[in-house]
């Protein structure tokens, strides 16, 4: 049963990437345990408007958990307390009557400040641009059914191709690394047998793209896993970790 | 009159005809050609990979902050095609079939026999992609069935086939944005369209991170913006999908068409607060395994584990014994409605009704629904904070797709020369009620396979723009319209915020303009927006500049659009004395209460011209002939 | 298939070049432990075994130089990996509330840490030892040197040098429990059905390292008469 409850905010500010942030407290008073943590934030918006404080900005979009938009820490944890739950789908019964919130953007050099709690992502789409990709133009593709995938395989695939690109893991790893992001992307094609073609340059570039971006580089304390909404597993990056040591034989 | 352009000969030989006939471009030339695509949904993402893959310089605007955020993403249930892989009945023709049928005789039969033949291409190339499918221990693809057919022709990706599919495209996007042949503008919202001497040649835009205003100029400008539901505010749209693309192209002269036909999905979570800020769908699929029903005696309090079979009604298998539970969104939506306005609706708000998986739990186990619906419970779970493994889940309808919106031809051209439109955002192939599965095919149809040829055939008549056009006095205009218009906004700072009216403009639409419409109702909206709108640009406060990320700003101008549309919308459901598919005017029904159509006076698609804010737009009819599938009252009894 | 000159400069690369010098420190410990075990057999097997490696010759000053650089490179790549995290993540003091939800432990967190004072003890270790005049006064028991058996006796017997190698292995074994965990994963000889078998096991290898080490000055303080 739903009930309403009042908490403090302490959001962090920031106008731009050049200029410096800080925290600022707000209270969030009568706030609907039913109530979503963006929509938490809305009320709390809504209501800095009517006092003609700017708004906090934070990215968001499908509000249901799949477009990979949304994304603070949230009290020292990327999306916050639930596992396997972003933001958009966290909901205010996870936190008690009276509790201090700390909200935080996402913090990593590859994903600068854009205002309060919007960060720049375009890193990871850049990574993809680097060889996420199987090189088959439109037109006259083979019929789908006269190349079988392993269940299994394809299975894994899928498992892969799960993930959001919200950069969860990026912000839970202590070293701002990528690895979980670039790995689950480089499995989903590399693991098919229409990837495979493609699998060496793919996996070399894609690290190389993921280095340049200025990532850290991942020191396996399985922080990504535990923060991706999707529960990607770290066993991607050990396969990652695997194809690139074949990958550097040609 | 508007003339459709259908392409003269037998049903099944007129896209091969066209693509023969249509003008080509020479490869050496086609780089001088420059297309703007707006939106990077399943439709803009695949145009603009396809189009330059051709070769022609192509530059994508979206709003999002990455190309793969587009909503496209959030489609669950599959993507239809006519493989007939399972043995079980189905062609080109029967997919053509159902989906005129499935679109209430609302839709141009062309269109759809088209996006039948294309169908199939598109899951070989989504395979060839990388999309992982769903397959079978055999390696091969398997397939289920989907609302509104009897054959099993959906594709799909565990009840993430959106999010694969639009990965898929999404990919193609990069893999030509790495080879520097499309120019990626991302947090870049398409603000106004430039017309010159009648014909599309640019768009302005606005940087959302930086609040710069720009000219782009193009050959050729292709709107793949999607759909407008979020007009009714709540919806189960991203927050970020809006009509201003749109609109702002109708404002400069695109016809409009259809706005009425709106779809309102039958299987949602029930709204739970007015907090609300959106609705979340469930899978249709759900459909496949659980039975709908409320308790026969209205006000019935009990738990629902608690209510004896022989107290409950399951009405849709009580009154469509062939479709069952499986009949078409609009039939399902609209007899949700009538148990709930019967007092028999469940929930805290009596507004739901019950969809109950426990039978197939008992037949097939808990694991095999686990399998197929794990992550649409996951998700209800984390929303209602209940277990559908052992109660029933609530859903209630919610507006989800739009039919309606910008008149095209079948080259998808609008009445503007030069502006093309793709996907949700056109109006052409759903009529009055899309079917499950068949958006993802929409968009990616006339992305990867439709928009290459028609819109090569368009530029292969026309000469590359002369760069000297882009110093017209027409783009320096449109980009100071812009400006003041935003100008304008920031200045009124008044009392209410723009989610306040956007909320109060969504319940009057829903209340009047929703699943069922009157006349009366109809015309007590068309009294009520003007008065909001007034109001809001009296009353609303925008904080902030425009020189900075202002997403305050952002949802303003988005809003006020609605604002306006919101009016055509409402005119043209009045306009339209029928009910057909999703436009359900409750003066127009059989003794059962089916929609009834009347074909002799309104078989017609309705493209509105634009005569200024608060002005009475001009209708343009386009005769809609059936030569294929004739025009039948539908029945899934 | 073309032997291509990798790029060594590359994340993966980095960390693998760290997970392979580390494997080849581990098999040193477990050399030298194997040889440091001879002094339960008392002072003649051992000094043996300390001699019998001296006959090597240029061999093993070789493999002195050659575990001299698996050293260096393997602190040279940490540091610089470390070097760059910290740049990635935007400094040391990230987020306003510490609180991460993963496994994250504190073998893990200490890392950088462990293996820093493994090094500077391990200066101190060949000070005492490697370099020492195994004749010299400090190998004397009861007025007979005892060579190298005697250098370790006596210093041993002392419990602040003791208990400080004792530590140090502490250490060590902080360091090979993520280590060798470590080691699997970054060479992608990893699957997720063994991912909480490889965690045990490296924490049992470590365990032991720790306490087979550690037994030597433990029984040279405690239970060894002379």
């Amino acid at each position: 049963m739903s009930k309403k409850i009042n908490l403090t905010l302490k959001v962090w500010r920031q106008k731009n990437c050049k200029s410096p942030g800080a925290f600022e407290v707000y209270e969030a008073k009568g706030i609907d345990t039913d109530m979503s943590f963006l929509e938490m934030l809305d009320v709390v918006n809504e209501r800095l408007t009517k006092e003609n404080i700017d708004p906090i900005s934070f990215d968001h979009d499908c509000r249901e958990g799949i477009c990979g938009t949304c994304g603070s820490v949230v009290n020292g944890q990327a999306h916050g307390p639930v596992k396997g739950t972003t933001l958009c789908q966290l909901h205010m019964r996870n936190f008690t009557d009276g509790q201090l919130i700390v909200i935080e953007p996402f913090r990593a050099k590859a994903f600068p400040v854009i205002n309060d709690l919007a960060v720049d992502r375009s890193s990871f789409d850049r990574i993809i641009q680097s060889g996420g990709f199987i090189s088959i133009k439109t037109g006259q593709a083979p019929d789908a059914h006269s190349l079988p995938v392993l269940k299994g395989r394809s299975d894994s695939a899928m498992d892969a191709a799960q993930c959001i690109g919200c950069g969860a893991c990026v912000a839970a790893c202590p070293n701002a690394a990528a690895m979980l992001f670039v790995s689950a992307k480089v499995y989903h094609l590399n693991i098919l047998p229409q990837g495979e073609p493609e699998l060496k340059t793919r996996t070399i570039n894609m690290v190389k793209q993921m280095d340049k971006e200025g990532f850290g580089n991942c020191s396996n304390e399985y922080e990504c896993e535990a923060a991706c909404p999707k529960e990607i597993s770290v066993s991607h990056i050990a396969r990652l970790n695997q194809q690139h040591r074949k990958s550097n034989f040609t | 009159m508007l003339d459709s352009k259908i392409p003269p000969g037998a049903m099944s030989d007129k896209w091969t005809d066209f693509k023969f006939h249509a003008k080509l471009v020479n490869p050496a030339n086609k780089r001088k050609y420059k297309v703007i695509v707006v939106g990077t949904g399943l439709a803009g993402a695949s145009a603009a990979a396809s189009l330059s893959e051709l070769g022609y310089q192509v530059e994508s605007f979206f709003f999002q902050d990455s190309p793969r955020r587009a909503h496209s993403i959030a489609a669950q249930g599959g993507i239809n095609a006519a493989k007939n892989y399972p043995n079980d009945g189905d062609s080109i023709k029967r997919l053509f079939y159902d989906t005129v049928k499935g679109g209430d005789f609302r839709s141009r039969e062309a269109n759809v026999h088209r996006l039948a033949e294309v169908s199939n291409s598109i899951i070989d190339q989504c395979v060839a992609q990388g999309v992982p499918f769903a397959r079978e221990y055999s390696g091969y693809l398997d397939n289920r069935s989907f609302g509104g057919a009897q054959v099993s022709r959906t594709f799909y990706a565990r009840g993430q086939t959106g999010q694969q599919l639009l990965l898929g495209a999404y990919q193609a996007l990069m893999k030509e944005v790495s080879k520097g042949s499309i120019k990626l503008h991302s947090r870049t919202e398409m603000l106004d369209l430039v017309v010159i001497d009648g014909v599309a040649r640019g768009i302005i835009t606005r940087n959302l991170v930086t609040g710069l205003i720009e000219s782009h100029m193009g050959d050729a400008v292709v709107l793949g913006t999607g759909g407008y539901g979020n007009v009714f505010y709540l919806s189960t749209n991203a927050k970020g999908s809006n009509v201003t693309a749109t609109w702002r192209a109708h404002k400069k002269g695109a016809f409009f068409a259809n706005p009425c036909f709106t779809q309102i999905h039958p299987t949602c979570i029930p709204v739970h607060g007015d907090y609300q800020s959106k609705l979340t769908l469930m899978s249709e699929s759900l459909r496949n395994d659980g039975r709908v029903w409320v308790p026969k005696t209205p006000g019935d309090q009990r738990k629902p584990t608690d209510i004896p079979e022989a107290e409950r009604d399951y009405f849709l298998e009580r009154k469509y014994p062939s479709f069952g539970n499986l009949v078409p969104r609009d039939i399902a939506s609209r007899n949700a409605k009538e148990q709930c306005d019967a007092g028999r609706g469940v929930g805290a708000s009596g507004q739901a009704v019950y969809l109950d998986l426990a039978d197939s739990i008992k037949r097939l186990g808990k694991e095999t629904i686990k399998q197929r619906y794990g992550n649409l419970i996951d998700m209800y779970q984390k929303i209602v904070d209940d277990n559908p493994y052992e109660t029933p889940m609530m859903i209630y309808p919610a507006v989800h797709y739009t039919m309606g919106g910008l008149w095209v031809d079948y080259n998808l051209m609008s009445n503007l020369p030069g502006l093309f439109v793709i996907g949700e955002a056109n109006f052409s192939d759903h009529g009055a009620n899309r079917l499950g599965a068949s958006a993802l095919m929409q968009g990616l149809a006339d992305g990867y396979f439709v928009l290459p040829y028609t819109i090569s055939d368009y530029l292969a008549k026309n000469k590359p723009v002369d760069p000297k056009l882009k110093e017209h006095a027409e783009f320096k205009k449109c980009e100071k319209d812009v400006a003041n218009y935003i100008q304008k906004l920031l200045s009124i700072k008044g009392k209410r915020t723009v989610d306040d009216f956007h909320r109060q403009l969504g319940k009057l639409l829903w209340d009047k303009c929703g699943m069922a419409r009157t006349e009366a109702g109809l015309k007590e909206a068309l009294v009520q927006i003007p008065k909001i709108r007034e109001e809001f640009w009296k009353d609303v406060n925008v904080l902030g500049s425009g020189e900075e990320f202002n997403q305050a700003l952002e949802r303003a101008g988005r809003v006020a659009d609605f604002l306006e549309f919101g009016e055509l919308l409402v005119k043209d459901a009045l306009d339209r004395a029928e009910s057909c598919g999703g436009h359900f005017r409750e003066e127009y029904q059989t003794p059962e209460g089916e929609a009834l159509r009347r074909d002799d006076l309104y078989s017609y698609v309705a493209a509105w011209q634009f005569n200024g804010v608060g002005q009475v737009p001009t209708l343009h009819k386009e005769e809609l002939k059936f030569e294929e599938v004739h025009l039948a009252q539908r029945s899934y009894k | 298939m073309s032997f291509q000159i990798f790029d060594l400069s590359r994340s993966i690369t980095k960390k693998q070049t760290v997970a392979i010098t580390g494997l080849m420190l581990i098999s040193f410990v477990l050399v030298h432990l194997a040889g440091n075990l001879f002094i339960f057999d008392g002072p003649k097997p051992f000094n043996e075994y300390a001699e019998h490696l001296e006959r090597f010759g240029i061999f093993k000053k070789i493999a002195e130089w050659a575990l001299f650089l698996v050293f260096l490179i393997h602190i040279e790549r940490v540091t610089s990996l470390v070097v760059q995290n910290i740049r990635a993540a935007g400094g040391l003091k990230r987020y306003a509330v510490d609180n991460s939800r993963g496994p994250r432990s504190l073998a893990t967190r200490l890392m950088p840490f462990t293996g820093t004072f493994l090094f500077l003890y391990l200066i101190c270790h060949l000070y005492d030892f490697a370099w020492a005049n195994d004749q010299g006064i400090r190998s004397m028991i009861n007025g007979k040197s005892l060579g190298l058996y005697g250098l370790v006796v006596n210093s041993f017997k002392n419990p602040i040098h003791c208990w400080l190698y004792v530590v140090a292995m502490y250490c060590l074994c902080l360091h090979l429990t993520h280590g060798v965990e470590s080691f699997f994963q970054t060479f992608g000889i990893q699957d997720s059905r063994f991912t909480l078998l490889v965690r045990k096991l490296s924490r049992v290898f470590a365990l032991m390292i720790m306490i087979a080490y550690s037994s030597i000055p433990l029984y040279v303080l405690y239970i060894l008469k002379i």
